[in-house]
């Protein structure tokens, strides 16, 4: 495919052609699309697969399958599109797919023309007979930029890719200078989605502006936050977006290396990426004199080998160096002397996701979304207790209140909302009193949480706030790298007043010490990861100190959830004699029948699993959670 | 947990191999080592110091990077590998009380091999499955939704497979 | 030389060379400021014991001297309530992890952490915090060395000093709390590939590592 001729944009017209050459014929036959993301595949997407494709050929159907990757509704998985294009209907999504679902949409659909919409999820076009995603609260909501394809295209084919207009914003790009290129960035007021919001274009002109022989550009892929996916299901749905980012970024920085860093816990998103980066050289749209344009890049791909810290710009520098990921004092920055010394530009999946958009589309175009501080949008991995989890792409500026009940339709199981925590080990747990608050980077910060880089976890009145704010602390001791004193021993001493308290062991004045180490290791801290480690206890304590309170004062866990201050207990009214269900649900033979038939919990023996409670009946109700565990002792006592 | 003299000689073998793939420069220090892991499925420090040979470091400095990361472990791991996920959405559906069942039912505390060396236990930090919490990786299967007792049911029908296994391996001798 | 730079710390005003760090050119002039993983010839600062904090003016908080350099005209002060504070704290999260047996210690008044906590008025034993004890063994190995991890408040000064001029057997290994100085496979120093040069030893601040007295 290599062309000889000079002018670039003929070049990709050429691939384009070929691409949408190889699309094409997939529209000609019915087409099944598999959601076959990490999400998709732990909820059985390829046994769902492997169905379709046995069903299509027992019944000589002649179809086109293709895997493709996540389209955010994870809480549905999993997902198959099928599109009829010699039928009436649209393309249409179903979801909770099982292999016995998935054979009768064979059989029906494909073969009989029934498109069994009682299993349809909605429809990818508008249409007469069915609902679209945009007739939902969450699909009003949503605004797909950088996730627009993501669930809709083959993300193991760049033919895909290039056939929705994929690298046409390189090939534009290579026809300009670097300084309108970093220009065009600067004037979208785009900022990094890694979690700080720094001005994107500013970083790139002063890497631009720096003066080397050699430069570097690093994707950060290393979303080490628990409670967050977005760049792991972007990677697995779309690589190509990313990487024709980067090649742009590398453009406008003048690098003619880069690196992607990617966690090595995602072995598919690294498959996938290590795949596309292939493909593209193979398009000649990476590599050497990239569309015959004279300018050389290419990428290598980094998997990080599991260190929290390592999303810290200096510390992931440090391991491709081949050390530990220990931060090192900023300035200098790394767009100044980062990878060997020599300027380098770090930049979140996300972000360089957003550059084929905002260079093929403009500046004003991508500012016409979001707030005029926050333009754009923001991908949230919406997970914990609600309803429908999952990602989504939404303009900033929208509420908390809206991702929570529109996109993520309230909490499960007919809870209550306690908190959404926001921004992981270094954000907060909100409350409801603040929902409104528009999600930006400033409003976010304003009441205690961060961005970050898009984990968003919903807590209901089952989650104990101080156990919360223990965990995280425990996370970032675990993940410290130990090189500060504030960092390392700071975050132990809170880490280790935390596990007092949720274990009844808490003193009076514990708060105050609490709030006393938060400011000192803010304030004392060498990299962030320490200066922001603080955070979920400060915002727990600030919103939810009377649960701390209970704990200290009363060693009672209002939520029910720390182990220690817990006990499991039957109700013997609400015992159904015939029952014994929670009794062979017991891992440790803790549960017995007494002399009434009334089942018993021998509270030395219990270790608190929770079986027992998910296994009675819920016309029972039986087994409930006691607090403190003396409740146990004094019930009994009052029963006789 | 020692190792035996061929264990300790396929080492070294297998890190001089894997080296030799690699420039010698300390940029593919993490890169080898993962590889070396990929093929032992640990780096033992016979592994350490042929790299460190091989890339002209100082052994110290590679124990110090394989002590330092979650993805290296340095002794045997089990047949099978259980990872239990503790990120947010994972801990906050019981990802403790997951751990807490496994940690009894094979006998062993996280980070710990079964004496057979069966099975290894670890935790991971987020695998990003959080819509499906709490979730297991087992052998990089993941295991969705998981419970004490989903956790009880897995581990029964897996030793039944491998039971099997061995008998009709046995059957065909 | 290129042109000095002067400047005034606390009031006082001193001259320095260009590049030259504000910790360096307060010590130079007999200012003390606290430190401990300070190494003057290591143009790349740990800046890991937190405890050199001094105010600029113009900039909002208290920030490392160690790592700044000096400027034409600089107005440094090192003692302010915010930086007292910051050094307070710092000093005792390192107190509560080292043992502390000063009577017994071949560091005791040479000890870096004893002065420190003369020169601000602090407490060598924590106040506000329990102690976090380690408890790991003490290697008396080698023939001319002791190293008690115990009394180790990782400053990295040896683990700089055995890799330029030693034998390069020490290093950083684990992290976070469980971060220590230790040699490969935490080798006893006798086991390793230590040739007593005891430069290590030269650069503790705090008895950590010490020469083993010859009686």
């Amino acid at each position: 495919m290599k062309n000889d001729n000079h002018d670039v944009s003929s070049a990709l017209e050429k691939i384009k052609i070929c691409a949408s050459a190889s699309w094409q014929p997939l529209l000609e036959k019915p087409l099944i699309m598999v959601g076959a993301a990490t999400c998709g595949r732990a909820a059985g997407a390829l046994e769902v697969k492997r169905t379709i494709m046995a069903e299509l050929e027992r019944l000589n159907i002649d179809a086109n399958v293709l895997e493709v990757g996540c389209m955010g509704h994870c809480y549905a998985e999993p997902l198959v599109v099928i599109t009829r294009p010699d039928s009436d209907f649209p393309p249409i999504c179903y979801g909770y797919v099982t292999e016995g679902i998935a054979s009768r949409l064979v059989q029906d659909y494909l073969g009989e023309g029934d498109p069994c919409l009682e299993y349809a999820l909605a429809a990818m076009e508008v249409n007469d007979f069915i609902p679209t995603m945009a007739d939902f609260p969450r699909g009003l909501i949503e605004k797909k930029i950088i996730m627009d394809y993501c669930g809709l295209i083959d993300p193991q084919n760049i033919e895909n890719y290039l056939a929705t207009g994929g690298y046409k914003a390189l090939c534009s790009v290579l026809r300009q200078t670097p300084e309108s290129i970093v220009q065009t960035m600067k004037d979208s007021g785009l900022r990094g989605r890694g979690g700080a919001g720094f001005p994107t274009g500013v970083k790139w002109e002063t890497c631009l502006k720096a003066d080397a022989k050699e430069k570097f550009i690093i994707c950060n892929a290393d979303e080490g936050d628990p409670g967050a996916f977005m760049d792991r299901t972007i990677l697995e749905s779309n690589p190509h977006k990313m990487i024709e980012g980067m090649i742009i970024a590398a453009y406008a920085v003048g690098a003619a290396r880069g690196y992607v860093y990617v966690r090595a816990e995602y072995p598919l998103a690294v498959e996938r990426i290590r795949l596309a980066v292939k493909q593209v050289r193979e398009y000649y749209l990476l590599g050497k004199s990239i569309l015959d344009s004279g300018f050389d890049f290419d990428i290598e791909i980094f998997q990080g080998s599991g260190a929290f810290v390592c999303g810290e710009e200096t510390a992931l520098i440090a391991s491709i160096e081949g050390e530990p990921g220990i931060p090192h004092h900023r300035p200098p920055f790394p767009a100044i002397a980062g990878l060997w010394g020599k300027p380098t530009i770090i930049d979140n999946v996300k972000t360089l996701c957003y550059v084929p958009h905002i260079i093929s589309r403009g500046a004003d175009w991508f500012k016409s979304t979001g707030t005029p501080e926050s333009p754009g949008t923001a991908i949230f991995a919406l997970a914990g207790k609600v309803v429908n989890t999952g990602l989504a792409e939404v303009p900033m500026g929208t509420t908390l209140n809206q991702m929570i009940y529109d996109v993520g339709s309230g909490i499960a199981g007919g809870k209550t909302f306690k908190a959404v925590q926001i921004g992981g080990p270094s954000g907060g747990c909100l409350p409801e009193s603040v929902l409104e608050t528009p999600i930006d980077f400033d409003s976010l910060k304003q009441v205690g949480a961060i961005m970050g880089s898009g984990g968003m976890v919903v807590l209901d009145q089952d989650d104990c706030m101080v156990e919360i704010a223990r965990y995280f602390l425990d996370f970032t001791q675990k993940e410290s790298c130990g090189k500060c004193t504030f960092c390392r021993l700071g975050t132990k001493h809170m880490l280790n007043i935390l596990e007092n308290i949720t274990k009844g062991k808490g003193a009076p004045g514990d708060i105050e010490k609490l709030l006393t180490l938060a400011e000192d290791i803010k304030a004392g801290s060498l990299c962030n990861l320490g200066k922001t480690a603080p955070n979920p206890v400060l915002s727990t304590i600030k919103y939810f100190r009377d649960e701390y309170d209970a704990h200290i004062n009363e060693k009672r866990c209002p939520s029910l959830m720390c182990k220690d201050l817990i006990a499991y207990y039957i109700l013997p009214e609400k015992c159904e004699r015939s029952c014994d269900a929670c009794v062979g649900s017991c891992p440790v033979e803790a549960i017995f029948s007494n002399e009434d038939r009334i089942k018993v919990i021998n509270q030395e023996k219990c270790v608190k699993c929770d079986s027992c409670l998910l296994a009675c009946p819920p016309q029972y109700r039986a087994v409930v959670k006691l607090s403190p565990p003396e409740e146990v002792a004094a019930r009994e006592k009052g029963k006789k | 947990m020692k190792l035996t003299e061929e264990e300790k000689q396929i080492a070294v073998e297998t890190s001089r191999k894997v080296s030799e793939l690699f420039d010698p420069g300390k940029g593919n220090l993490i890169p080898i080592l993962q590889r070396v892991q990929g093929e032992l499925g640990y780096v033992p420090p016979e592994a350490m110091e042929v790299v460190a040979g091989y890339l002209d470091l100082p052994p110290v400095e590679v124990y110090g990077v394989v002590t330092f990361y979650n993805q290296f472990r340095t002794t045997p791991p089990g047949k099978h590998q259980v990872k239990v996920c503790m990120g947010t959405a994972c801990h906050v559906k019981g990802g403790h009380i997951i751990l807490d069942s496994w940690e009894r039912r094979l006998g062993i505390k996280v980070g710990e091999t079964t004496e057979d060396r069966e099975y290894s236990l670890e935790r991971v930090a987020c695998v990003g499955c959080c819509t499906l919490a709490p979730v297991t990786l087992y052998d990089e299967e993941v295991i969705p939704k998981i419970t004490p007792t989903k956790v009880d049911g897995l581990l029964f029908s897996h030793q039944l497979a491998d039971k099997q296994q061995k008998e009709g391996n046995a059957g065909e001798k | 030389m290129s042109q000095q730079i002067t400047l005034t710390i606390d009031g006082q005003e001193i001259t320095a060379q260009p590049g030259d760090k504000v910790l360096w050119a307060a010590l130079a002039n007999k200012i003390y400021i606290p430190h401990l993983c300070a190494i003057e010839e290591n143009h790349t600062p740990f800046a890991s014991c937190r405890l050199c904090f001094v105010e600029i003016k113009g900039y909002p908080s208290p920030v490392t001297a160690c790592t700044e350099t000096v400027q034409p005209g600089m107005a440094v002060t090192t003692r302010s309530p915010r930086v007292d504070r910051l050094v307070r704290t710092g000093f005792e999260m390192l107190m509560t992890n080292h043992r502390l047996e000063c009577n017994i210690c071949p560091a005791n008044h040479s000890c870096a952490l004893q002065r420190i906590a003369r020169e601000r008025g602090l407490s060598l034993k924590p106040k506000e915090l329990p102690l976090l004890e380690r408890n790991l063994p003490v290697d008396d190995s080698a023939p001319g060395i002791i190293y008690d991890p115990n009394k180790c408040v990782l400053c990295g000064r040896c683990v700089w000093v055995c890799k330029t001029r030693g034998a390069g057997i020490l290093g950083f290994a684990r992290r976070g709390f469980d971060r220590m100085v230790t040699t490969f496979r935490d080798a006893p120093l006798a086991e390793s590939n230590c040739n007593y040069c005891d430069v290590c030893a030269g650069v503790c601040p705090v008895g950590a590592l010490t020469i083993k007295c010859m009686s």
